[in-house]
C-alpha cells in the first residue's frame, strides 16, 4: 500500500463505492458457492439413488426384453403345427419353424431341445456353445417351468430364454438366444438419463472389456478398466475418474458366466457428476445477469449515497477552509438536515459563530483599548500601515503623537481613578479635534496618544497639533478637581520623515520626547532631534571629542540683585566650540545630550568648570553665586551628590558658592527620587533655585516639601508682565508666595528696564536677561562685571541698569 | 428307474399257483416309494401269452367342464369310442399327438357328432391347443381284466383265471411317457394280494 493510500481511501465517495460492490460481489460470490455447494451436496446425495434407480431400471429392462423374448418363444412353442411337428419328428419342418419365428422376434439363434435337454434341431450350424447355455437355463427352468440369462458369445452379451414345448405335456424345449444392442441403451438415456456399459471377460485372468456401451470409445474404456464397488452394497456409488470426467457408477452382475472362474458380463450404469454438479446453463447466465444488473444498480445507489455523503463533507470542508481564512460570515450549508450531517452542520454552525464572537472579542482585545474605547498600539500601527499603503506613492501620511505631561504625578496624588478618567476625557477632547473622516486617535500606551491624519500634509499636521495643544488650555473637570494638563507634541510625515509605518511611529516619538524636552510645542521631526539619526550619531561622537579636545566653553550670565543692582550671581552655561561649525547654538546638542544621557557628563563638566571658575573669581576677590542647571537625569543619578562632593573638595570651594537649578518638570518625571537626591545636595550646602517655575503643576503643598533656596519666574511671564495683566498678577502674587515662604525669586528674560523698574516695585530679589547682560565667556564676563559695578558706583540710585 | 415288483409280492403270487382253474381275486396296493397310497392308478393283468378277447365299452364320454378334462385318466378297452362332450361356454380344440391315438377336434362347442375311437392298446395324453393347462389321459387296455385304485391305493381286479399275467401299474405321476410298470405274476386258485410300487415324479392329473 503505497503512503498515499489507494485511490478509494482517499475519498469517502470511493470507500462507500468499494464496500457497495464488494458487498454485493461477496454475496454473489457466497450465494454462488452456497448454490454450487447446495447442488453437489445434492447430487452426491441424490446421485447414488439415481444410479440404484438406474440399476432396477436396467434389471426391469432386461425383464421385460426377456418376456418379450419368452413370449415369442412361448409362442413358437404353442404353435400347433410346430408341435405336431415335433411330435411326429419331422426334423425339416421343426427348423423351418425355428428360423420362421427367431427371424419374427430378431432371435440370433433358436433351438429346439428334447425333454433331457439334448439338441434337437437348430438354426445355426455353429450350436456346440448352445449346450452349456441349455443345462444353465434347464437349471433355472426346473423351478418355474421356463428361464432366462444372459449370456457370452464371442465377447457379446446376449439374452437367452428356454420355454417348454407341450403337446400338451412337455415333449421339449425351445431355446432363443438374442444379442443386447443399442436399443438398451438408448432405453437407459431415454428413461433415465444415465450411461450403460456392458464389460465382459470369458475368466477371471482376462480383463473386462467393453461390449456395449453409450459412452464414447475411450472413457467406456477407461471405466472398464477401474475397480467397482462390489454391487451387493446397496447403497454405495463408485466415483471413478474416466478422460478426466468423473463418473458415478453402479456396477451390477448380469451373468457369473457358465464359464465360471471370474468371467460374465457386467453392467456398468453411470452419470457424470461434473456434470449433475455444473450448475445449469440458464442459471449460471440468471445469476450473472442478476450480479450484474446488481452492480449497476449499487453502483449507482453508492453513487448518489456516496454524493449525499460527501457533497456536504466537502461543503462544511470548504466552510471549514473559508473559517481558517478568517471569513466568519458565511454561514453553514445543510442546517436543515437532520441526519448526522445536519448536525456536523449545526455544530460546524455554533463553532464558526463562537469562533466569530471570540474572534470580535479578540480584536478588540487585540486592537482596542478598553478604558478609553480608543484603538490599540498595535492597531494604530496597522492603522498607519493602511495609509500609507492607500497614500502611496504620491500621497501622504501625518501623525501626531502626544504624551501627557506628568500624568503619573496625577495618578499619585489624585488616584488611578482619577487618572483613568483624565485619560477618558483626553480621548474624547482629541476626538473632537478630529473633523475628518478616516482620521484616527489612538492610546499607545498609559499617557501616550496618537493621531493619524490620512493624506496629511506636514502643514496639516502642524494645524492639528496647535488644535490639540490649544485643546488642552481648558481645565479637565474630574469629578471635584480641575486638573491643567498639557502635552508634548511631537509629528511626523510620510514620505518626508521615514520611508515605512513603524519608522513613521518612531520619528514621531521621537519629536514628542523632543517636544517633550524641551518643553516646547508641538515639534516637527527633525533628524536634530533623534539620537539614533545618522546627525545625531555623528554628534554624540563629536561631543565626546569635544570634551576631550576641550571644546567646550563656560558662559555666565549675569544675575542682578533687584535693589542694589549689583551682580549677585551668574548662571553657568556650556557653549560648544566646534573647529569646523563655530559656535554650535546648545538648543543643537543639550536635547540630544538629555536624551542620550551624555548630559550627565555635561553637567559634570559644567559644575567642574563652574567650580574652576569659582576659585578663580574667589582668589581675585569677586564671591559670586554660580548657578548650575541640573536635568531630569541628573536627579535621577544617586550619585550626583559624591561627584558634586568629590568636584568640591578637588577644587577647594564652598558648596554655598553654587546654586543648582532644575525644572518643575525635571522633579516631576520621579519626584520621589527627585527628592532623595535634592535633599542630599542641600545637606551638602548648596543652594536650590526652581527653574521655570509657573510652567508646571508644582503644588504649594510639594513646593514647601522641598528644601527650595530660590524661584526663578519663567521668562514667559516675565516677558509679557508688562503689557499682560494677568502676567503680572502672576509674578506678583509668586513673588509673594515666595517670600512668605522665605524663598527667594529671581525673574527670568527681563529684556527692558519697564519690567525691570515692575520688579523692582514687587520687591522682586533678582533679575536675569538680555537687558542686563547675555550670556558670555568669563573673561568677557569678568570685564563686563567690572565695567557694571563701575557704572553702578557712578550712577548709584539711578533704576537705569547697564546694558 | 427301477420298475419292480416287490419280493413280497411275488412270494404271493407263487403261492396262489398252486391253486385250481377257477377264477380268483386279485388286488393290489399301489404306493409311492414311501408307501404312500396312490390314488387313480391304473391296474391291469395281461396274459403272459396269448391274446383275451376284450370288447369295447359304450358310453366313455370326456367332458371338458370348467376347462379341465373330466375325467382326466380314463380306461378303456381296445376299440371303444369315445366321446367329447364341451360343458363349457368357450370352444375346445381337442387333441393327440400320441402315437396310440393321433387325433384333431378343431374348435367346437358341444358333442361332436362322432366319438374318437380308440382302436390301440397305448396311452394317449390329450390337450386342448387353446387351453394348455387341460390335459387328460387315456389309457387303452387289450385285456378284460383291470381297475383303478380308490383313495386308499387299493385296487381289486374280480374274477383272473389262473394263469401267468403280466401285472402292469400306471399313474399319470410318472414320468411323461413313461410306459406302465409290467412284473409277471401267477394267479391261481387263491386270491392274491399284490402290492405295487411306482416311482413318482409329479403329481399326476
Amino acid at each position: 500500500m503505497s503512503a498515499r493510500g489507494r485511490w478509494w481511501q482517499r475519498s469517502i465517495g470511493g470507500r462507500i463505492i468499494v464496500l457497495f460492490l464488494g458487498l454485493l460481489l461477496a454475496v454473489q460470490v457466497a450465494s454462488f458457492m452456497a448454490l454450487r455447494a447446495s447442488l453437489a451436496e445434492h447430487a452426491h446425495r441424490v446421485l447414488p439413488e439415481k444410479l440404484r434407480a438406474g440399476e432396477r431400471l436396467l434389471q426391469n429392462l432386461l425383464d421385460r426384453r426377456a418376456q418379450t423374448l419368452l413370449h415369442g418363444a412361448r409362442l413358437l412353442a404353442a404353435d400347433y403345427g410346430f408341435r405336431e411337428a415335433v411330435s411326429s419328428n419331422d426334423a425339416e419342418t421343426i427348423v423351418s419353424v425355428l428360423a420362421n419365428h427367431g427371424a419374427r422376434i430378431g432371435a440370433t439363434e433358436v433351438a429346439l431341445l428334447a425333454t433331457d435337454f439334448s439338441l434337437r434341431a437348430t438354426t445355426t450350424s455353429e450350436a456346440r456353445h448352445l449346450i452349456p447355455l441349455a443345462e444353465r437355463l434347464a437349471t433355472q427352468s426346473a423351478a418355474s417351468g421356463q428361464a432366462s440369462v444372459i449370456t457370452l458369445r464371442a465377447g457379446r452379451p446376449y439374452q437367452a430364454v428356454l420355454v417348454p414345448v407341450r403337446a400338451p405335456l412337455v415333449v421339449g424345449w425351445v431355446l432363443m438366444d438374442f444379442p443386447l444392442d443399442g436399443q438398451l441403451l438408448a432405453d437407459m438415456q431415454r428413461l433415465a438419463a444415465l450411461d450403460l456399459t456392458l464389460v465382459a471377460r470369458a475368466s477371471a485372468a482376462e480383463p473386462w472389456a467393453v461390449s456395449l456401451s453409450s459412452l464414447d470409445g475411450t472413457r467406456a474404456a477407461s471405466l472398464a478398466s477401474q475397480p467397482w464397488l462390489d454391487d451387493s452394497d446397496e447403497a454405495a456409488m463408485s466415483t471413478v475418474a474416466a478422460r478426466g470426467e468423473e463418473l458415478g457408477v453402479r456396477m451390477r452382475t448380469l451373468s457369473v458366466g457358465g464359464e465360471a472362474d471370474g468371467g460374465g458380463v457386467r453392467a456398468l450404469v453411470s452419470l457424470s457428476v461434473d456434470e449433475a454438479v455444473r450448475l445449469p446453463r440458464d442459471l449460471q447466465l440468471a445469476l450473472i445477469g442478476i450480479t450484474l444488473l446488481g452492480i449497476v444498480v449499487f453502483a449507482l445507489g453508492s453513487v448518489v449515497t456516496a454524493r449525499r455523503v460527501t457533497t456536504p463533507l466537502r461543503g462544511l470542508a470548504d466552510a471549514a477552509e473559508r473559517l481558517g481564512r478568517g471569513d466568519y460570515r458565511t454561514p453553514m450549508l445543510g442546517l436543515q438536515r437532520h441526519d448526522e450531517i445536519g448536525e456536523l452542520s449545526q455544530s460546524f454552525e455554533r463553532m464558526r459563530i463562537n469562533i466569530a464572537g471570540n474572534q470580535a472579542q479578540i480584536l478588540k482585545l487585540a486592537y482596542w483599548d478598553s478604558l478609553t474605547g480608543l484603538p490599540n498600539r498595535a492597531r494604530f500601527r496597522e492603522a498607519v500601515n493602511e495609509a500609507i499603503a492607500e497614500a502611496a506613492p504620491s500621497g501622504s501620511v501625518a501623525i501626531v503623537m502626544l504624551d501627557l505631561n506628568r500624568f503619573k504625578h496625577v495618578n499619585d496624588v489624585l488616584g488611578y481613578r482619577i487618572g483613568d478618567l483624565l485619560l477618558v476625557q483626553v480621548a474624547e477632547r482629541l476626538n473632537r479635534q478630529l473633523v475628518r473622516e478616516g482620521d484616527l486617535v489612538a492610546r499607545l500606551s498609559g499617557d501616550e496618544f496618537g493621531v493619524l491624519l490620512r493624506a496629511g500634509d506636514p502643514e496639516l499636521a502642524l494645524s492639528v497639533a496647535r488644535r490639540i495643544e490649544q485643546s488642552f488650555h481648558a481645565p479637565l473637570a474630574l469629578e471635584e478637581h480641575n486638573v491643567d494638563m498639557g502635552a508634548a507634541i511631537g509629528i511626523a510625515c510620510w514620505p518626508q520623515h521615514a520611508d515605512d509605518g513603524d519608522a513613521l511611529l518612531n520619528r514621531a516619538e521621537v519629536a514628542m520626547y523632543a517636544a517633550k524636552s524641551r518643553h516646547s510645542g508641538p515639534l516637527m521631526y527633525d533628524p536634530s532631534v533623534d539620537v539614533a539619526s545618522a546627525q545625531m550619531l555623528t554628534l554624540i561622537t563629536e561631543l565626546r571629542q569635544a570634551v576631550e579636545h576641550d571644546e567646550l566653553r563656560l558662559y555666565l550670565q549675569p544675575k542682578l540683585a533687584l535693589e542694589s543692582g549689583l551682580v549677585a550671581g551668574a548662571e553657568a552655561l556650556v557653549r560648544w566650540q566646534h573647529p569646523q561649525r563655530g559656535l554650535v547654538p546648545p538648543a543643537e546638542f543639550i536635547p540630544f545630550a538629555e536624551q542620550s544621557g551624555f548630559i550627565h557628563a555635561l553637567t559634570l563638566w559644567v559644575f567642574e568648570e563652574a567650580a574652576r571658575q569659582w576659585r578663580q573669581l574667589s582668589d581675585e576677590g569677586i564671591e559670586l553665586v554660580l548657578s548650575v542647571n541640573l536635568s531630569t537625569r541628573d536627579l535621577l543619578d544617586q550619585e550626583l551628590p559624591q561627584k558634586f562632593e568629590a568636584v568640591l573638595a578637588r577644587r577647594r570651594v564652598p558648596a554655598r558658592g553654587f546654586c543648582l537649578e532644575i525644572t518643575e518638570s525635571a522633579m516631576m518625571d520621579d519626584p520621589q527620587r527627585a527628592l532623595v537626591t535634592l535633599d542630599r545636595l542641600s545637606a551638602i550646602g548648596f543652594k536650590l533655585s526652581i527653574d521655570d517655575f509657573g510652567t508646571g503643576y508644582s503644588s504649594l503643598a510639594y513646593l514647601k516639601r522641598l528644601p527650595v533656596d530660590e524661584l526663578k519666574i519663567d521668562q514667559s511671564f516675565v516677558r509679557n508682565m508688562q503689557t499682560d495683566a494677568d502676567d503680572a498678577v502672576i509674578v506678583r502674587s509668586t513673588i509673594d508666595l515666595a517670600h512668605n515662604l522665605g524663598i527667594t525669586v529671581v525673574a527670568e528674560g527681563v529684556e527692558n528696564v519697564q519690567v525691570w523698574n515692575m520688579l523692582r516695585e514687587l520687591q522682586c530679589d533678582m533679575a536675569q536677561g538680555f537687558y542686563m547682560g547675555r550670556p558670555m565667556p568669563v573673561d568677557e564676563f569678568l570685564e563686563w562685571s567690572a565695567a557694571a559695578a563701575a557704572l553702578r558706583v557712578t550712577r548709584a540710585g539711578d533704576s537705569a541698569v547697564l546694558h | 428307474m427301477p420298475r419292480c415288483l416287490s419280493a413280497l409280492a411275488t412270494a404271493l403270487a407263487l403261492a396262489a399257483a398252486s391253486c385250481g382253474v377257477q377264477a380268483a381275486s386279485v388286488g393290489v396296493f399301489v404306493s409311492d416309494p414311501s408307501g404312500k397310497p396312490l390314488h387313480g392308478a391304473v391296474v391291469m393283468l395281461e396274459p403272459a401269452t396269448g391274446k383275451l378277447p376284450v370288447a369295447p365299452l359304450a358310453g366313455v364320454r370326456i367332458a371338458q367342464v370348467k376347462r379341465q378334462f373330466a375325467p382326466q385318466v380314463s380306461v378303456v378297452t381296445v376299440g371303444t369310442p369315445v366321446s367329447f362332450p364341451n360343458d363349457d361356454t368357450v370352444r375346445h380344440h381337442v387333441y393327440s399327438f400320441s402315437p396310440v391315438k393321433t387325433f384333431e377336434l378343431k374348435l367346437y362347442a358341444g358333442v361332436p357328432n362322432t366319438p374318437v375311437v380308440f382302436d390301440k392298446p397305448g396311452i394317449a395324453v390329450l390337450g386342448c391347443n387353446i387351453h394348455d393347462q387341460m390335459v387328460a389321459w387315456v389309457v387303452v387296455v387289450d385285456t378284460p381284466h383291470f381297475a383303478r385304485s380308490a383313495a386308499s391305493g387299493r385296487a381289486r381286479i374280480e374274477g383272473v383265471p389262473a394263469g401267468n399275467y403280466q401285472l402292469r401299474v400306471w399313474h399319470p405321476g410318472l414320468a411323461e411317457g413313461s410306459p406302465p410298470t409290467s412284473s409277471a405274476v401267477s394267479v391261481g386258485s387263491a386270491d392274491l394280494e399284490l402290492r405295487a410300487a411306482l416311482d413318482i415324479v409329479g403329481p399326476g392329473r
